[in-house]
């Protein structure tokens, strides 16, 4: 069952997001299908979604293996990544099938960009699990507040539409998020007449991730003793 | 052989730190079996996880030179989602047994904890006796120098304690146990050094009966 969802969720909102889409306006977007333009951002937003929310629960849910002294905290989060990769991986891949044998075509416009840009992305959703990990470590209630935050996030990064349909007074706040970055990059390195808007930088993620990373793994240096004591959190 | 400097160590609770043990200082002799006895929540466990490099002091420092297994104990050391097999097989990854090794393992401790073909079922779905026949069994087919052991060997029916027991004898000609338990005839028979934990310090007794009548009394 588990398996079956991690293929429907995807499926459920692009499909509900085409129809809508359908119905609001044309049926494309920069010269692509809608569904085509949303599944290569919505893919990896959930990729990046799921590695970062996920990891809040990695310690809770290996507690017992911390017993044995070669496993440390930091292994639980590596793990999660890569579970979490590989499950998206496959999911996209079929998903990828799917399309092309439906008559899209799912071509990748500059390959190897954007594998680049794929790691990248996950190396800071990484950075940023890890942290909201630590922190929900010390203050356990406010994961509830860190899941509803990631709902709006799905609408301000542009997984539902090029971030050129958002308000242009709204840009200079909303070009802080980094997914936003990450999601116009992706979609101009696979969709060929695809242009990102103004003030998109690979700098920028890059920076922003270095200092994030930077950031959680001091944290995790400075409380890896409270991590794996079992009566805390 | 054990050496315990300035040991403190405390746990944040939502109620503010407590300490389960503060400055604490103690040499184990080597070569003994050890019991630890205490009354429940005294730090037994706690103890253990420290020896075993499980958990970490707050401050100073355990010294050992010997190679000290997990913590086998009730609970703890599996992940319940996965099936007995795939615990054994990660248990034997993680101290480096692999191919035929790990194969050797795998069927050492299914025969050992007499499972059969709950092996592949999740560990989540087992009973605890069968959880810890699995936890003792697994340790069992590792060879350390000092066998951490908490209360496994008391839930199980006789068969499995007498099973228990000779393999035990067999391990403890070349290895020692820490063994905690609140079985006294246990701990006499196995154990040449009793450690009695209580309000967070430790009294060593080299006679394992004057031990056990402190912790009577």
């Amino acid at each position: 069952m588990g398996a079956v969802w991690m293929l429907i969720e995807p499926i459920c909102h692009l499909l509900i997001f085409s129809v809508l889409f359908a119905l609001l306006r044309a049926r494309s977007v920069s010269g692509v299908e809608y569904p085509v333009f949303v599944l290569v951002g919505m893919a990896p937003f959930l990729l990046y979604r799921n590695t970062a929310l996920r990891l809040m629960d990695s310690l809770r849910e290996n507690r017992s293996l911390f017993g044995y002294k070669q496993i440390k905290p930091l292994d639980t989060y590596v793990a999660r990544v890569i579970v979490e990769t590989c499950i998206a991986a496959t999911v996209y891949a079929i998903l990828v099938f799917g399309f092309a044998w439906y008559g899209f075509d799912m071509t990748v416009h500059r390959p190897l960009e954007w594998v680049a840009t794929l790691l990248l992305g996950l190396l800071f959703s990484f950075s940023l699990g890890m942290l909201l990990a630590l922190i929900t470590h010390a203050l356990s209630s406010l994961k509830t507040i860190i899941r509803m935050a990631f709902f709006p996030l799905y609408f301000i990064s542009g997984v539902l539409i090029p971030a050129s349909y958002l308000p242009p007074a709204m840009m200079p706040l909303l070009l802080l998020n980094p997914f936003l970055h990450i999601l116009e990059l992706i979609r101009a390195q696979v969709l060929p007449n695809y242009t990102p808007v103004d003030g998109v930088s690979e700098t920028y993620v890059i920076s922003f991730t270095v200092v994030l990373l930077f950031l959680s793994l001091g944290t995790y240096r400075a409380r890896r003793m409270h991590l794996i004591s079992t009566k805390n959190g | 052989m054990f050496e315990l400097r300035n040991v403190t160590k405390s746990y944040l609770t939502p109620k503010g730190r407590r300490y389960v043990f503060r400055n604490l200082s103690l040499a184990i002799p080597p070569g003994k079996n050890i019991g630890l006895i205490g009354r429940n929540g005294a730090g037994k466990s706690t103890l253990m996880r420290l020896l075993g490099g499980a958990d970490v002091p707050d401050s100073g420092t355990i010294a050992t030179d010997r190679s000290i297994s997990w913590p086998v104990g009730l609970t703890g050391g599996f992940q319940g989602s996965m099936t007995g097999r795939d615990n054994i097989k990660f248990v034997c990854r993680v101290y480096g047994a692999t191919g035929e090794a790990m194969r050797e393992k795998v069927r050492y401790v299914q025969e050992f904890a007499e499972i059969g073909d709950w092996i592949d079922e999740p560990i989540k779905t087992y009973s605890s006796g069968m959880r810890s026949r699995v936890a003792f069994g697994l340790s069992m087919a590792f060879d350390f120098d000092y066998y951490l052991i908490d209360e496994v060997m008391s839930v199980g029916d006789a068969q499995f304690k007498r099973k228990c027991a000779d393999v035990f004898k067999e391990k403890l000609q070349t290895s020692n146990v820490v063994l905690v338990s609140h079985s006294m005839p246990e701990i006499k028979k196995l154990c040449d050094v009793v450690l009695l934990v209580r309000d967070g310090g430790i009294q060593v007794y080299d006679d394992v009966a004057e031990g056990i009548k402190a912790y009577n009394s």
